[in-house]
């Protein structure tokens, strides 16, 4: 049975002062659904949060909400709630007040909100912290005020602006277990912002790779992993090996001077594209048995396995694995079929996926320290 | 923990300063209070200041009412104020102290040539038609230049605590259904209580003991307990000046003691 559409956004423009935040963005929520929207800061996603949240107009296109264009409806009368990046708890209100907030404010009777405010505290194990002030909470339990008092007005769709960003990492993974309870105990949609692809993966049922104001991949999560659509996509949920190669034919592909089986089809015959191959899915063997050979130019130990980096032919390959190798020796790598994923060329082809460093800040300031030195 | 020595000396000038200016003047005026006139101790200044019951229940009723028109006026000027852009922020606020920087009696004064019985304002209404209106040494132009002169410190602490109000807040309050009246009442009254309260300290207090303003704009039909105390060391009369001081300070702090106590101590604002 296909799930009705809660939220949809038809073809949204936004700019900020010139600058296009959102462009031509079209999206379609499943009512009941966990939908997270992921990407780097500036890509978009808060700002797609806030036209759902109704803090935000579009410049064009429009916001429907149960097949209802919501264009022009004011925040306070969207059955949306909010929980924000930093909570924005009432600092002059007690955990009782905060949470009671919204039904105050539609006037619910004293009986119903006590109950309500108690089944809240309830859920978010905060039970017997009603009288305390906001400021005396830890993170973790303003953090549960907030979920508290958002869904204490049984909203049919719940927004979360990155919730999680200011907690610890161990307090951050209960976190996103609870949520993940509340919204499947509720039966209510939540739509997830954050830039951690890994809470991305692991708390959605879709994923919206956003970059650019444009959303990049709509999927699972093993979709977005596994079959990623361009170069942006596969470099920024986990690492990559992104390298430049050709389709010679159906399930054959010639990459890094050599050619490999693989599985994918659908291409022209020698139209170029992107081969992506994940770190995982490298084995180091012996250079005579090696599909590709290269040296070890990194090693790095990351308590799971080891991180190391083979620079082949110029290009610095990232492979993890649980054996140890060590700087300088000579190794060849052999590469199953089904860890070659092909990608047509995009616009991010070229940007991502060689290891020379991990962050584009990293290659600019060497970049920079080469310059200098010349 | 000992103190070093050279944390004293620097605090030094500050000790003999407040000693100098402000214990020592605070003596004096207590020394005077029960000084009969022999030298002798007395309380008899302190029983005569009951004949000016009178006048201490004035000078309250005009500074309540100043504080509180200034309130109406500044509270909603503020309000808007936050809301608008910040380079007209920045300009109205330079507008708002701008007469804070002029001296209290040239304002006052300026105000007898508007409201004097031949001055701006009536002959304004003489030119229309409407006849000369007895303006100066009404209770309204006290109050009027009571409310002028200490607007700005109602406006500006107020302004200050609505505008640090984090927009989040405002946000959360409007994505719980509060509308723009309710995220007012809900939400921005009660955070820029702290502001309020020392706005109405900063205006009650000179009000209350103001003496020029009553004498320029009340042409000296209007008594209040300021221009007494100006009277009786006109005199001399240091002694009965000196304990009606001594009564309206203590009746200040007591106010100030209450305000403090309305706001949370620890919620900000500008407390003097």
């Amino acid at each position: 049975m296909e799930k009705e559409n809660i939220v949809e956004l038809k073809n949204i423009s936004v700019a900020f002062d010139g600058e296009q935040v959102l462009d031509g963005l079209n999206l379609e929520i499943k009512d009941k659904e966990f939908i997270t929207l992921l990407g780097p800061s500036g890509c978009g996603k808060t700002t797609t949060l806030r036209l759902i949240a109704g803090f935000l107009e579009p410049d064009s296109g429009d916001v429907l909400f149960g097949g209802e264009k919501i264009n022009g409806v004011p925040a306070y009368k969207r059955q949306v709630n909010t929980i924000f990046q930093r909570y924005a708890l009432f600092p002059h209100l007690n955990v009782y007040e905060n949470i009671a907030f919204g039904l105050r404010v539609k006037k619910r009777p004293e009986k119903e909100i006590k109950e309500k405010v108690a089944e809240m505290l309830r859920l978010v194990n905060l039970t017997g912290l009603e009288k305390r002030h906001i400021d005396t909470l830890s993170g973790g339990q303003q953090q549960r005020v907030a979920i508290a008092r958002a869904i204490a007005n049984h909203p049919k769709v719940l927004l979360l602006d990155e919730p999680l960003a200011a907690l610890d990492l161990k307090l951050r993974k209960d976190m996103q277990k609870e949520l993940k309870k509340i919204q499947e105990q509720l039966g209510i949609t939540f739509i997830f912002v954050t830039h951690d692809q890994e809470e991305a993966l692991t708390m959605s049922d879709r994923v919206v790779v956003m970059d650019g104001g444009k959303i990049q991949q709509v999927g699972s999560p093993q979709d977005i992993y596994n079959e990623p659509q361009n170069a942006f996509v596969a470099d920024f949920i986990g690492e990559s090996n992104i390298v430049d190669g050709k389709m010679l034919r159906d399930y054959y592909v010639e990459f890094s001077g050599q050619k490999f089986d693989c599985l994918d089809k659908g291409f022209n015959e020698n139209e170029l594209v992107d081969v992506v191959v994940r770190p995982e899915d490298v084995d180091i063997v012996s250079p005579e048995k090696g599909m590709l050979k290269g040296q070890v130019t990194s090693v790095a130990f990351l308590g799971v396995h080891y991180e190391i980096i083979v620079d082949i032919g110029g290009f610095k390959w990232m492979i993890q694995t649980t054996d140890e190798h060590f700087v300088g020796d000579n190794v060849g790598l052999f590469i199953e079929p089904d860890a070659i994923h092909i990608m047509k060329k995009s616009e991010y082809s070229g940007l991502y996926g060689d290891y020379s460093s991990y962050s584009e800040e990293m290659d600019e300031m060497n970049e920079m320290a080469e310059e200098a030195a010349e | 923990m000992k103190t070093s020595l050279g944390k004293r000396l620097l605090n030094a000038p500050c000790a003999v300063w407040s000693a100098i200016f402000i214990i020592v003047p605070l003596f004096i005026v207590l020394y005077y209070t029960f000084l009969d006139k022999d030298g002798g101790f007395t309380l008899s200044n302190i029983y005569e200041l009951a004949q000016y019951k009178g006048v201490f229940i004035t000078s309250i009723i005009y500074a309540l009412v100043a504080t509180a028109i200034c309130l109406l006026l500044a509270y909603p000027f503020a309000y808007f104020l936050t809301k608008t852009s910040v380079s007209s922020q920045k300009m109205m606020v330079l507008l708002v102290m701008l007469p804070m920087w002029m001296n209290l009696l040239i304002k006052t004064y300026s105000w007898t040539v508007i409201l004097d019985n031949n001055g701006v304002l009536n002959r304004l209404l003489n030119l229309i038609g409407f006849g000369s209106v007895k303006l100066m040494g009404t209770p309204g132009a006290v109050i009027l230049g009571m409310v002028y002169d200490y607007i700005p410190y109602m406006i500006l602490p107020i302004y200050t605590t609505i505008s640090k109000i984090d927009n989040s807040l405002l946000e959360a309050a409007e994505d719980l259904g509060s509308n723009a009246f309710s995220k007012l009442k809900r939400v921005v009254l009660p955070l820029s209580l702290p502001g309020v309260l020392s706005g109405i300290t900063m205006v009650f207090v000179p009000s209350i003991s103001t003496f020029y303003i009553s004498q320029k704009l009340g042409n000296g039909m209007i008594l209040l307990v300021g221009d007494i105390i100006e009277t009786q060391f006109k005199i001399p009369n240091y002694p009965l000046g000196a304990s009606m001081s001594l009564v309206l300070m203590i009746f200040i702090i007591i106010s100030i003691a209450i305000m403090n106590k309305f706001g949370d101590s620890d919620s900000g604002g500008v407390m003097i």
